[in-house]
């Protein structure tokens, strides 16, 4: 038997300027049957839904007017004044060069979609969200999602303190 | 405290401590995965080709939209750049529309099965990139870039084009590069 994702129990808010372009992910959000979605222009409007609201995942452009996707995360991941900490985010941008993912990746993004996009890559980045959950990690530089994967074998004392 | 090794006959010093990194590992959150994932409603996990395929007909229902918003973008964006074309004070506004109508037609073109679009858009966001404002030769080359656009979407053509719109691709790059200075 498959295993399957119930979309209606969850919440999707969508950050994005481009009216087409939350539209996408809208439909395609709609179509897999979420019920809860809702969608704003800006960072400020979403900070608002998201200390009202409980939302469970977080779909937003890296263009925005005024504070842009990056700041946005910044916020959500670091200040004391965030929602949620732990909040998925799934960030979509037209910038997909290697320097942005990284970037994006050290900022504490949970997903990341380049555009132009098609639907089985939403997907993708959906099920990984929800159903392949990653362990958070807090040091004094980064707080985010583990940005290890892929867990290799390591038979030292302290795999981490290689890092230096 | 250093001591004689009586083994290698040296003076052995003790190993500094190591400095221990500061890391908190907090287990995943699993509340979204025991409220969503289950064996009865929903989507697989796994999609079959023919849910993908439905799938990728949703993403086109806005194909339309995209098409009759961006040509009005489009067409609103040129005019701006002509009147920028005689009138200094405008071109910081012109090259704002230029940077927004090329990122978003970069973003989208590929989507709506335009990856053509996406090329020249990229050419002209490399274009008006950390521009603040232009000069008539750049104006002039941001309104190719917006005419050639025009063109692919009037003309509904989609995939990557023959060699022609390729060549006209190659050309539009050459043409930003020979007048991308000044940058200001």
């Amino acid at each position: 038997m498959n295993a399957k994702i119930d979309f209606r129990k969850i919440s999707f808010l969508i950050v994005d300027g481009d009216k087409i372009s939350a539209q996408v992910v809208y439909d395609t959000l709609a179509y897999l049957g979420a019920s809860h979605i809702q969608r704003v222009k800006t960072p400020n409007d979403a900070f608002e839904i998201l200390r009202r609201e409980k939302i469970d995942i977080v779909v937003c452009e890296w263009r925005l007017r005024g504070m842009d996707g990056l700041e946005f995360l910044d916020v959500m991941r670091n200040s004391t004044n965030s929602p949620n900490r732990f909040i998925p985010v799934i960030m979509l941008t037209a910038h997909s060069e290697h320097k942005y993912v990284t970037t994006a990746r050290d900022l504490g993004i949970t997903e990341f979609l380049a555009k132009p996009f098609n639907a089985k890559a939403l997907y993708s980045r959906l099920v990984s969200v929800i159903a392949r959950p990653r362990r958070f990690i807090n040091t004094g530089t980064y707080f985010g999602p583990d940005r290890r994967r892929r867990q290799v074998q390591f038979d030292g004392p302290d795999r981490r303190s290689l890092d230096e | 405290m250093s001591h004689f090794d009586w083994g290698s006959g040296a003076i052995v010093k003790p190993e500094e401590p190591k400095k221990k990194k500061n890391v908190q590992i907090i287990p995943a959150q699993t509340d979204l995965k025991k409220r969503a994932v289950n064996f009865v409603n929903g989507f697989d996990i796994n999609l079959s080709p023919e849910q993908l395929e439905e799938l990728e007909q949703v993403v086109q229902r806005s194909s339309e939209t995209f098409v009759r918003d961006v040509g009005k973008d489009l067409m609103d964006c040129r005019r701006l750049v002509i009147q920028a074309l005689g009138d200094k004070s405008k071109r910081p506004d012109a090259v704002t529309a230029c940077s927004d109508l090329a990122y978003s037609v970069k973003a989208l073109g590929g989507t709506f099965q335009y990856p053509l679009m996406t090329q020249i858009a990229k050419s002209m966001e490399n274009f008006v990139a950390d521009r603040t404002t232009a000069n008539e030769k750049q104006l002039l080359v941001s309104q190719l870039h917006i005419d050639s656009l025009y063109v692919i979407l009037a003309g509904r053509v989609t995939g990557f084009g023959s060699t022609v719109e390729q060549a006209t691709v190659a050309a539009l790059t050459k043409l930003a590069e020979r007048y991308e200075q000044p940058r200001e």
